[in-house]
């Protein structure tokens, strides 16, 4: 039987009616049309599925969307402002941090919330928080050093 | 990977939660985090037709210490549980979790999901175990205590019955001079079940004499084993450094009496190898935190 879903997504107040053993992955691209997420592996293990459940990352294949009821929810999609993008997808970039870009809106939103909570990790630091999330590109050194700049970025105003 | 359906509950107290799960028999499973009954329900290593979150009942969650010891709530979040600075001698606990998965994981697990999931390399299991912990289960038609020791059956299987739910670990005082060490060996440093895991725990005299011993080996039986334990008085071992020789013994007796198996992670033979191993250097963190305190 569907059940009503209240939730916030990027900022926007969302209501859908949905089958309840759906996982947020599934409704945030299904329902909401919202691709960066991705399926990976589905049993949390690689975390292309990442997305902030009130600010914290997690993997979306693991959780219901039920269980995202009366919270806020942020893929992507949701950190560029006004067209202009936020400073952790610009050092992204800047660094080749992207290669086939599986991996990379998990990896952005991870690194995001990161600087959120600690907004000058070291280099390890930054490889744990990113333990997570797998790419089978870059070999994480450009990552890394892009989250490095991001944090100088944004310590600079930089918006 | 997809989920099989199932009907979604999400009761708002725990009266409801205890009804619906009487009502609802072999046939619910009980929702915390997500990342083991999700992933069983989608490989279909389980089945449920009535999930029942238990995500609104708050009062699941936290730490507690009071006279007896300290409490924590089966809703704790392993992420929560790794960066509390405020554990004194379980702060062992706390490392555990901080090993639990990954980063993204730690933000939904919880330690009654990584006790009630039963595996027998549960990170959080053996510091558990080795604090002396019992669990508290309640059902609409009362409640009971089980030691920690002794609540796994097996492999994912516990004494929990259908319609119970476990609602507090209680962790009994622990003395002035005593401290904990978990270790963990893994092919790699996340997202990783363990190899072998050791926790341990110390209580010393003033004397620097143990009083307290226990000694907990994971993924290396169907269950944590707690292969050790010395509750007697003051006329213990003495050890003068971490890495004394009493300790070194203790290693080699754990290898004897592991019963490991050949699997994916590991064969029988090295697992034993390293059960010495960390058990010597589980003890070794215990005996230091021990000694500060």
């Amino acid at each position: 039987m569907k059940q009503r879903l209240n939730l916030t997504v990027n900022g926007k107040a969302e209501e859908l009616l949905i089958d309840p053993h759906k996982t947020l992955l599934q409704v945030i691209r299904e329902d909401l049309g919202l691709t960066g997420a991705k399926h990976g592996c589905g049993v949390g293990d690689c975390g292309s599925c990442t997305v902030l459940l009130d600010g914290q990352p997690i993997n979306s294949c693991l959780v219901l969307a039920m269980q995202a009821d009366g919270r806020e929810v942020t893929t992507i999609e949701g950190l560029a402002r006004d067209g202009e993008l936020h400073p952790v997808q610009d050092a992204f970039i800047d660094h080749g941090a992207i290669q086939c870009g599986f991996c990379s809106p998990g990896m952005i939103l991870t690194s995001k919330a990161l600087l959120d909570e600690n907004p000058k990790p070291s280099s390890q630091e930054i490889r744990q928080a990113i333990s997570g999330n797998l790419c089978r590109c870059t070999g994480y050194q450009k990552i890394v050093e892009a989250v490095e700049d991001a944090s100088k970025r944004l310590a600079e105003g930089r918006k | 990977m997809l989920l099989p359906r199932f009907e979604y509950h999400a009761p708002e107290t725990q009266g409801e939660a205890l009804e619906m799960l009487a009502r609802f028999g072999e046939k619910a499973r009980i929702l915390a985090g997500g990342t083991d009954l999700l992933v069983n329900l989608k490989t279909g290593r389980d089945q449920a037709s009535e999930v029942v979150s238990i995500h609104r009942l708050k009062n699941l969650s936290g730490v507690v210490k009071n006279e007896s010891g300290l409490e924590l709530g089966p809703l704790t979040g392993i992420a929560r549980l790794a960066s509390n600075k405020d554990l004194g001698p379980a702060s062992f606990l706390g490392d555990a979790a901080a090993k639990l998965g990954s980063p993204l994981i730690r933000n939904r697990a919880t330690l009654g999901g990584n006790i009630v999931a039963s595996r027998p390399a549960a990170d959080t299991a053996p510091p558990l175990m080795a604090l002396g912990a019992k669990a508290l289960i309640e059902s609409e038609s009362g409640q009971r205590t089980v030691e920690l020791n002794g609540f796994f059956k097996g492999p994912g299987q516990n004494v929990i019955e259908p319609k119970e739910l476990l609602t507090a670990f209680i962790i009994p005082s622990m003395p002035d001079g005593s401290g904990g060490g978990y270790e963990k060996l893994g092919a790699r440093k996340a997202l990783e079940i363990a190899i072998v895991n050791a926790a341990a725990f110390l209580a010393l005299d003033r004397d620097g004499v143990i009083k307290k011993a226990r000694i907990v080996l994971g993924a290396v039986g169907p269950t944590p084993w707690l292969f050790f334990v010395e509750e007697t008085a003051p006329t213990g071992d003495y050890p003068q450094a971490p890495h004394d020789a009493i300790f070194h013994g203790a290693g080699l007796a754990a290898v004897g009496n592991a019963c490991a198996i050949d699997d994916q992670r590991g064969t029988a033979d090295y697992r034993c190898r390293m059960v010495e191993v960390l058990t010597r250097r589980a003890l070794a963190q215990a005996y230091l935190q021990a000694m500060e305190g």
